[in-house]
C-alpha cells in the first residue's frame, strides 16, 4: 500500500494553477526526490500533503486518510520547510524541548549528535540563527524525528558543502538503519541524484517525470557533432533539447540502444551521458515537449528494464 | 566513484565484480553489507542493495541466512570467462573504428601492440 | 486497502483530536514562562510602583497626611493596562507559535484546544493573585495610604466569588477577543485587518447614533448599573463565546501561506 496516494489534486491561488491535475503515489521506505524549478509548485503539493493548505479539488490519502486536520495522521508526519517559522522568544533549545512533544519517534541522544555534528548553539535566539545554522536547525528535526514520512523542503539553503555532505551521510546512515519514507525536495539535483530511489519532476504545477531513480539514469544521451550529422541521427526521434554553434551542434535524445550507439559513432557523433541535473534541466526548459518526451523517456526504459 | 548516465546498480555489480576478479574480495569471502555499500559510495541503500542482488541472482555471491554476503566458489573463474567475451567487443572494436578513423590500418596496430610488449 | 476522503472540506473529514496532543500545545504555549507569566508579573509589580509613588506623593503633600484625598484614586483604572496586556499576549501566542505548532504536525483544532486551554489556566492563575491583591489592598487600607488598584468603584469588590469570577471573566474576554483578532490576521493578513477594524468602527459609530438617536443613553447607562460589576463581567461571557467559536472558525481554515 502507498503511503501518500494523490488524485487530480489541484490548488489554484487566483488565477495562478499552482499544482495542475496531479496523480501521484509515493511508496513506503523509499527516499523520493522532488525536483523542479522555484516556483514549479514542490512547497505548493507537499503543503497539500501535509494538511497546511487546503486543496482547490482532487484528493489526498496519507496513510489511507486525509491529513487534514487528523491527528491519527500528523503525528507520523514531519515537514521541514525552508520557511518554516518559529515562536519569536524560542532559543534552538526552545526546539528541541518541545520536538519530542509532537514526534513520538524522536531519539535525543541522536538529535544531541547531530547539534554537536553541525555546531548548533543551543542558547541562540532563532532569530539571530544565520540561514545555514536555521537549516541545519531543520534538518537535525527532519533526521531525529524519523517521522514514517518524512518532508525535507529545500533543507540546504546556507549550508556550506561540508554541512551539506553531513546532512546527506546521516540521512543515507538513518535510512538504512530505520526506514521510512522520505521526500526531499530540491533543486541541487547532482547533489542528491545517487541518494534517490524514486524521481519525480515538476514544472508549473505538472507532474513532467515519476519514475525510478535507476531507470531514469540513461534515459537520455547527448550526441555531438556536425550540425547535419546530428540532424540526421535524431531525425525520427525524440529530441530533448537541442543547441548550434555554427556548423556544430548537439542534441539531447531519449534512451539509445547499444546499436543506436554504434550508430552514432559511426556517424562521427560523440556520445555523452545525461546526469539527472542535465535531464530535468532539458525536461523543465519547455514544458510542452518535455512532458511528451518524458513518457516516452519512461516508457522506452520501462521497455529495456524487461529486456 | 559513482558516473553519471548509467544505472548506479550496474556499476556496483560490476565493482564487486572488479574486486572478486583482482582478488581483493577472495573467493568464500565476506562481502561488505549494503548499507556499508550505500554509506561508502553515498547512494540509496536500496540501490546497493539491487547491485548485491544481481550478482546473488546469477550466483556470483551467496548468502548466509543472518550472517552476510559472500563470494560463490568458482565465481572467479566464471567473471573471468565472460569478462573474455566481452573483451573484443568492449575494447578491441573501439579500438579497431578509431583507428580506421586516423588511417592507422591493422597491421600498423599489431606492431603498435608487439612494440608495447617489449 | 486505500480510503480517499475528500480533503477539500473540513467538515466532511473525519477531524479528530488527540487529547495528549492538547497538553502539549498547553506545554508549547508554556515553553518560555517569561513572555507568558514573567512579564505580566513585571508590568503589574511596575503599573504598582507607579500608582504607590503616587499615592505617597499625594499623602505627603496633603497636611496632616490625609487619606481622604487619596481615596479619590478609587477611581483609578490602572489595572486595566494587565488585561489589555492580556490580548497583546493573545496575540503573540496565535500568530507566532501557530506557524510553528503547524510545522511540528499539530491539526488547527489541536492548536486551537490547547490555546483555549492555556487561556483558561492563565486567567486562573492570574485571577488568583488580583483577587488576593485586592484583599490584601482592603486589608492594609489602601497599603495604609488609603490608596486604590485592585479595588476600586467599579472592580475587586464584593464576595470571594465575586471579584474572582469577575477578574477571571475579564482575562478570559481579552484573551479570547486578543486571539480572534490575530486569527483574522493569520486567515486574511492586512486586509483583514483592515475589514476588521473598519467593520468595527462602523459598528461602534452606528450603535452610538442609535442609541443618541433614541435618547436612550440614559438606559443604557442603568442596564450598567442595573447590572453591576459582577454582571457586566458576566455578560461578558457572551462576547467571550463569540469570539472563541469566531476565532476556531477562521483558524480552522487559516494557512501558514503568506
Amino acid at each position: 500500500m502507498s503511503v501518500v496516494e494523490i488524485s487530480n489534486l489541484t490548488k489554484r491561488f487566483g488565477s495562478v494553477l499552482a499544482v495542475d491535475d496531479v496523480t501521484l503515489s509515493f511508496e513506503p521506505d523509499v527516499i523520493h526526490g522532488l525536483l523542479g524549478r522555484n516556483g514549479a509548485g514542490k512547497t505548493t503539493l507537499m503543503q497539500l500533503l501535509t494538511g497546511q493548505d487546503f486543496a482547490t479539488s482532487g484528493t489526498v490519502s496519507v496513510f489511507g486518510a486525509t491529513p487534514v486536520e487528523n491527528a491519527h495522521v500528523m503525528k507520523h508526519i514531519c515537514f521541514i520547510k525552508e520557511s518554516q517559522k518559529y515562536p519569536e522568544d524560542f532559543r534552538v533549545k526552545h526546539v528541541f524541548k518541545n520536538a519530542p512533544l509532537f514526534f513520538e519517534n524522536w531519539d535525543a541522544a541522536f538529535a544531541d549528535k547531530l547539534i554537536g555534528e553541525f555546531r548548533l548553539p543551543l542558547g541562540r535566539r532563532i532569530k539571530k540563527l544565520s540561514r545555514g545554522q536555521l537549516s541545519a536547525l531543520g534538518v537535525i528535526v527532519g533526521l531525529a524525528s524519523r517521522a514514517p514520512l518524512t518532508f525535507f523542503d529545500e533543507p540546504y539553503l546556507g549550508l556550506d558543502a561540508v554541512a551539506r555532505q553531513l546532512f546527506y551521510d546521516r540521512l543515507l546512515e538513518d535510512f538504512a538503519e530505520h526506514p521510512r519514507t522520505v521526500i526531499l525536495s530540491t533543486h541541487l539535483i547532482d547533489e542528491v541524484q545517487n541518494l534517490l530511489e524514486h524521481v519525480i519532476v515538476i514544472n508549473e504545477g505538472r507532474i513532467l517525470v515519476d519514475s525510478d531513480a535507476e531507470e531514469l539514469r540513461g534515459s537520455a544521451t547527448t550526441v555531438a557533432g556536425t550540425a547535419r550529422a546530428v540532424d540526421a541521427f535524431t531525425a525520427g526521434r525524440t529530441v530533448l533539447s537541442r543547441q548550434g554553434l555554427g556548423s556544430l551542434a548537439q542534441a539531447t535524445v531519449t534512451r539509445l540502444s547499444a546499436e543506436d550507439r554504434s550508430a552514432a559513432a559511426a556517424a562521427g557523433l560523440d556520445i555523452a551521458p545525461v546526469s539527472l541535473q542535465q535531464l530535468v534541466v532539458s525536461l523543465s526548459g519547455d514544458a510542452d515537449t518535455a512532458a511528451a518526451a518524458a513518457s516516452s523517456a519512461t516508457t522506452v526504459s520501462r521497455k529495456g528494464q524487461e529486456r | 566513484m559513482i558516473e553519471d548516465g548509467r544505472p548506479i546498480f550496474v556499476q556496483i555489480a560490476e565493482q564487486i565484480e572488479n574486486d572478486i576478479i583482482d582478488g581483493t574480495l577472495p573467493e568464500e569471502g565476506q562481502v561488505p553489507s549494503t548499507n556499508e555499500f550505500a554509506a561508502f559510495h553515498r547512494i540509496n541503500p536500496a540501490t546497493a542493495g539491487k547491485g548485491v542482488n544481481v550478482l546473488v541472482e546469477n550466483g556470483t555471491l551467496y548468502k548466509k541466512r543472518g550472517i552476510g554476503m559472500f563470494v560463490s566458489p568458482g565465481a572467479r573463474e566464471r567473471l573471468l570467462v565472460a569478462r573474455r567475451d566481452e573483451f573484443e567487443k568492449q575494447y578491441l572494436r573501439p579500438l579497431i573504428a578509431e583507428a580506421a578513423k586516423l588511417g592507422i590500418t591493422r597491421d600498423q596496430i599489431a606492431k603498435l601492440l608487439q612494440k608495447d610488449e617489449v | 486497502m486505500t480510503t480517499l476522503v475528500s480533503a477539500t472540506s473540513p467538515a466532511a473529514s473525519h477531524a479528530t483530536t488527540s487529547a495528549p496532543r492538547v497538553v502539549n500545545v498547553l506545554r508549547l504555549h508554556l515553553t518560555n514562562k517569561f513572555t507568558t507569566l514573567g512579564l505580566p508579573l513585571l508590568i503589574l509589580s511596575f503599573i504598582f510602583g507607579v500608582n504607590y509613588v503616587i499615592w505617597l506623593l499625594i499623602y505627603t503633600s496633603t497636611p496632616g497626611g490625609d487619606r481622604e484625598a487619596v481615596q479619590g484614586t478609587q477611581y483609578s483604572g490602572s489595572i486595566a493596562y494587565v488585561f489589555i496586556y492580556m490580548a497583546i499576549i493573545a496575540v503573540q501566542v496565535v500568530l507566532r507559535t501557530f506557524p510553528f505548532a503547524l510545522g511540528f504536525s499539530v491539526t488547527r483544532r489541536d492548536f486551537a484546544l490547547g490555546t483555549a486551554l492555556l487561556f483558561g489556566v492563565l486567567s486562573l492563575i492570574y485571577s488568583a493573585i488580583l483577587t488576593a491583591m485586592s484583599y490584601l489592598e482592603n486589608a492594609t487600607d489602601g497599603w495604609g495610604l488609603g490608596g486604590h488598584m485592585f479595588s476600586t468603584v467599579w472592580y475587586g469588590t464584593g464576595s470571594l466569588g465575586e471579584r474572582f469570577s469577575q477578574e477571571f471573566f475579564g482575562l478570559l474576554f481579552f484573551f479570547f477577543v486578543g486571539a480572534a483578532i490575530s486569527t483574522v490576521y493569520l486567515r486574511w493578513r492586512a486586509i483583514g485587518q483592515t475589514v476588521l477594524w473598519g467593520a468595527i468602527v462602523l459598528i461602534g459609530v452606528a450603535a452610538m447614533a442609535l442609541i443618541t438617536l433614541t435618547n436612550s443613553w440614559a438606559s443604557v447607562g442603568q442596564w450598567f448599573v442595573d447590572a453591576g460589576p459582577y454582571g457586566v463581567a458576566a455578560w461578558s461571557l457572551v462576547i467571550t463565546a463569540a469570539a472563541a467559536l469566531f476565532g476556531f472558525l477562521i483558524l480552522r481554515r487559516a494557512t501558514p501561506v503568506a
